[in-house]
């Protein structure tokens, strides 16, 4: 079986940097990025995609829904 | 729902004739939902972003002297802006209706939630002795309801209403049962409700001046003594509140908005650990409930703390609620960050019962 990691994409614009989806990663994926996006928000950006798993906890906690994941093989 | 959109969805279905705003976090998807949702088209509702924020609370004043629905929102640094055209409108008696998503402060501040307005809600933001009705929401249902609400208490008493919110209820999402939608008033039904409003002289009729300005002090004092008749008014009748697991309690928490949320969650950490903690929720910061809060310190209560955003500002009115019969202290983070209920919980235990 081909080995497969996650990914995840975040709508920058739409985040609001609420945090929530960053102590639902198992894996510590996720952190608030230094930069802001156009509302003056931090937003959440992948900090260490190599140990996603792609479980999409974050997708589901996400109370904007601005995160998608997908499932990439290696 | 947003509790910014569900704002801004309400302002249409309570029938507003204008919203005048202008954009700022984190309050900005009140314009912009306005914006994508076209009101003009739905109800014929006038959405306009100003040029700056003065520019859009004197738009206010104005449709409101034209016995307009008319709304605005903004967030603090915004609503400071505003301040001369509220005292305007407030010393003209004309109804109006705005938001402030506060966020933390002073100066341009953070954008994170905040609840650092209290005083300049409460005690009036701009000069002159005036008041104005301030409904603290704590949800986002409340976000949408007292709009309609808030409307309904401007038009009963030709007074601005605020409704202070905050970046966390502004941003959060919660399902929402929106209300029917209220037809808008049409010209004549304006002109035959509001006998004061400057709908066009006609011929056999009297003038109808809107004017906060009067250079007979006389007169002035005069025009004074009926603002704070009306105040008094509003004072006995208008007081809203809520209270939560306070039937038994021993100690209470005062707290609005998400504090609120907060300190619920709190009584119920401090219940499972066998303390009788109750939540005082006040709903209008103005007129505030003090009757009911001194009414309480005779019924075995130990102490109120007062748990807010802020270094300290709604503690004062506890405490000149109180008059000493009990103890009062505060809590609150503030410049930003939100305090968690363990943080409420454990304050409670050293300030209250401990100190």
């Amino acid at each position: 079986m081909a080995k497969v990691r996650g990914a995840i994409v975040v709508d920058v614009e739409k985040c609001k940097g609420c945090e929530v989806c960053i102590p639902a990663c198992p894996t510590d994926v996720i952190a608030l990025a230094k930069e802001v996006n156009g509302k003056g928000y931090h937003y959440a950006y992948m900090e260490d995609p190599e140990a996603c798993i792609g479980c999409t906890n974050c997708a589901i906690v996400c109370p904007d829904g601005v995160i998608t994941v997908y499932k990439v093989k290696l | 729902m947003k509790g910014n959109e569900a704002l801004a969805e309400a302002a249409i279905r309570a029938g507003a004739d204008a919203y005048f705003g202008y954009p700022i976090t984190p309050q900005s998807e009140v314009i912009e939902y306005l914006m994508a949702e076209k009101p003009t088209d739905r109800t014929g509702m006038v959405v306009l972003q100003a040029e700056s924020e003065i520019a859009a609370i004197n738009m206010v004043y104005g449709a409101a002297g034209a016995g307009k629905k008319v709304m605005t929102s903004s967030s603090s640094p915004g609503i400071s802006l505003k301040q001369e055209g509220i005292s305007y409108i407030a010393g003209a008696e004309l109804p109006c209706l705005y938001a402030n998503v506060v966020r933390g402060g002073p100066g341009l501040g953070t954008i994170q939630p905040s609840q650092a307005d209290y005083f300049q809600s409460t005690k009036g933001g701009g000069h002159g002795d005036y008041r104005q009705i301030v409904l603290a929401p704590a949800s986002v249902q409340e976000m949408a309801d007292f709009v309609r609400d808030g409307f309904d208490l401007a038009f009963k008493y030709r007074i601005p209403v605020l409704i202070l919110s905050d970046g966390v209820i502004g941003q959060m999402m919660e399902k929402v049962e929106l209300f029917d939608p209220i037809p808008r008033l049409t010209d004549d039904e304006i002109n035959e409700r509001y006998p004061w409003a400057t709908t066009g002289k006609k011929s056999g009729t009297e003038r109808r001046i809107i004017t906060s300005l009067d250079l007979d002090s006389h007169k002035m004092e005069e025009h004074n003594h009926k603002l704070q008749a009306k105040y008094q008014e509003i004072t006995e009748k208008e007081v809203r509140y809520e209270l939560i697991d306070c039937d038994d309690a021993e100690y209470i928490y005062v707290a609005y908005g998400s504090s609120a949320r907060i300190a619920q969650k709190a009584v119920k950490l401090a219940r499972a650990k066998g303390i009788k903690a109750g939540l005082f929720r006040l709903i209008t910061l103005f007129p505030f409930p003090s009757v009911k809060m001194f009414e309480m310190c005779g019924k075995g209560i130990k102490g109120f703390l007062a748990v807010e955003m802020s270094a300290g500002q709604m503690v004062e009115d506890v405490h000149l609620s109180v008059k000493g019969c009990s103890k009062v202290e505060h809590f609150g983070r503030y410049g930003g960050i939100v305090h968690t209920p363990e943080e409420v919980l454990e304050a409670l235990e050293q300030k209250i019962i401990g100190g």
